[in-house]
């Protein structure tokens, strides 16, 4: 973990100052960083490759590309705590049931945390206060059949295309973490890597796309016209009830210092436990961008030799988003837009620039899976 | 003891449980330890198998899920099945199960006896050895047990960590204490004397 200040970063913040006593705005000084120092090398990385047989005849929907794991299938295997519950006694959301926003009433408060979706002409919010009962909800959302998955004991919230078939909840825990099991193979697919570690299709990576966690205030505002998952599951539960704490306020096991329950696949005591990170893993090494410093500096740039990495922070929402460029240094923040190299402004969530899939996790978690993670603060 | 006097025996000291019991409940303060000790812990097995929440402002209004009959018998742990409907009553929100019920309220009928029974053989002056903290003691694995249904929840409850050989015990907690409770009740129904009209 570096939390020195590279010299390039130091000189942006200098020269972003500078600009800002010159023509008077609070332009936001955005930091760029080095690759840190990675906390370790894995030991073991995952060698092995999907059967393309059984790619080809997958009912769920696979990436061309196998998502990094830095362990082999084995050991994670081995490090799986099986049987938490029984398999589906968490009853995944197979026939979801929507209302318009102006029907929600106060069901739901203002800070309660959402997770958002926005596909194609589709806005669709997921209370966390359902889906910690739940964890899957298997929808379509613009059109396309998808996963919307949530696991409170690793506080990740992700989307995952689902084909032909539907994801339920296997009662197996990996690194704490919820393993889905997809119902027409049976696979078992960790959320957190998207990548199958048992069955037929093991060592495929799933498609995933972005879920937005934010507060019920903020995304009602920023998607009037979405619609909200209602508490008519088809299962009797009592919503008002979190079994884990609260977000709204923080309390008990969601608290940035309060311990983890299973132990991780490898622990650090550098970091509260259950700090939220914006997390990635591309080819070239998984990184961390702390979201307090992201909140601060509006955008946060990361230099990996050949490419660089931007993250961008959306004030709209309270989250960010993660790019790939030629040049973060030339990125800066004003207002909650980001300027762009040209000194034109944008809207954090629409660079023209490459995305890059990111997801905010609990640092426990995330640095049980990826420990040779660069961290940004 | 031959096979015939083994049967004959435990016959013999199960009649007298069920005596035992039936003139604890008879009696005005044997029934009030029992009808205040078996709702507390149905109380406790709801709130441990995340039945039963407390809260103010509750509301007052139930939802009954789809097809009840066919929900009611989906497992969601080892020995927990489906609720098929929430119960807001002002200051607590329940969830109905009937099979949980079912054992919450056998579970709590023994604690119950074991605790009404211990309560009279305290009282009764001939009686000797038996302590109200027995049946207590033995209700509280059937009580943990609720916990099979969300293993991390009794977790945080209990503040520790998971271990394989936790998660190994926690199915067999129920039957375990269901066990205990009975075996309790047989011992302690022995101590009491129903022709003690104490």
């Amino acid at each position: 973990m570096d939390r020195r200040l590279s010299r390039r970063g130091a000189l942006a913040i200098a020269a972003a100052g500078i600009a800002g006593c010159l023509d008077g705005s609070d332009a936001g000084t955005g930091v760029y960083d080095g690759n840190g120092e990675g906390n370790a090398s894995a030991a073991e990385e995952m060698t092995a490759t999907p059967d393309e047989d059984s790619i080809a005849n997958s009912p769920v929907p696979i990436r061309d590309e196998q998502l990094p794991v830095e362990y082999g299938l084995e050991s994670l295997r081995e490090a799986v705590v099986r049987g938490v519950v029984p398999r589906d006694a968490i009853p995944s959301i197979d026939d979801p049931e929507f209302e318009p926003i102006d029907d929600v009433g106060d069901r739901i408060r203002d800070d309660d945390p959402v997770f958002g979706v926005r596909r194609g002409t589709d806005a669709k919010a997921y209370p966390q206060a359902i889906l910690v009962h739940h964890e899957i909800v298997n929808d379509e959302v613009g059109g396309d059949p998808v996963a919307v998955t949530y696991c409170p004991l690793t506080g990740t919230a992700m989307g995952f295309d689902r084909g032909e078939t539907t994801f339920g909840v296997s009662g197996h825990l990996l690194n704490s973490n919820l393993v889905m099991y997809d119902r027409a193979s049976e696979t078992y697919w960790p959320q957190m890597l998207a990548t199958a570690i048992e069955g037929d299709l093991e060592a495929a990576s799933l498609v995933e796309f972005p879920v937005v966690w934010t507060t019920w205030e903020r995304w009602r505002s920023a998607h009037p016209d979405s619609v909200v998952l209602t508490e008519e599951t088809g299962y009797a539960r009592d919503y008002d009830a979190d079994p884990y704490g609260s977000y709204n306020p923080v309390t008990g096991y969601y608290g940035e210092d309060s311990d983890w329950m299973f132990d991780p696949l490898e622990a650090d005591d550098g970091r509260p436990p259950k700090e939220v990170l914006l997390c990635s893993r591309p080819a070239d090494g998984p990184l961390a961008v702390s979201l307090e410093a992201l909140r601060e500096r509006g955008v946060y740039g990361i230099d990996r030799g050949d490419r660089d990495y931007l993250a961008a922070y959306d004030s709209e929402l309270d989250v960010g988003y993660l790019y790939r460029t030629d040049d973060a240094e030339a990125f800066g923040a004003d207002d909650g837009t980001v300027i762009g190299p040209d000194g034109e402004r944008h809207d954090p969530g629409e660079l023209l620039l490459e995305a890059v899939y990111a997801y905010d996790a609990m640092w426990f978690a995330w640095r049980g899976f990826y420990p040779s993670t660069s961290v940004h603060d | 003891m031959t096979e015939s006097g083994l049967r004959n025996a435990t016959w013999r000291r199960l009649h007298e449980t069920a005596a035992a019991s039936l003139f604890a409940l008879g009696r005005t303060d044997g029934l009030v330890v029992a009808i205040v000790t078996g709702t507390g812990y149905l109380l406790g097995f709801l709130w441990a198998t995340n039945s039963l929440s407390a809260r103010f402002g509750a509301g007052f209004g139930w939802r009954l899920v789809d097809d009840p009959f066919a929900r009611a018998l989906e497992r969601r742990g080892p020995t927990s099945f489906e609720p098929v409907a929430v119960v807001d009553a002002g200051i607590a929100t329940v969830l109905l199960g009937p099979v949980d019920l079912a054992i919450g309220f056998g579970l709590s009928a023994l604690v119950a006896l074991n605790v009404s029974l211990a309560y009279l053989a305290l009282v009764q002056p001939s009686s000797c050895g038996v302590g109200a903290g027995m049946g207590m003691a033995a209700a509280v694995p059937a009580l943990l047990s609720g916990s099979v249904c969300c293993v991390p929840v009794v977790l945080l409850v209990l503040g520790i960590q998971a271990s394989a050989a936790l998660l190994t015990v926690l199915p067999w907690l129920l039957p375990l204490g269901a066990a205990l409770l009975v075996a309790s009740l047989v011992f302690v129904a022995g101590k009491v004397d129903p022709g003690n009209g104490l």
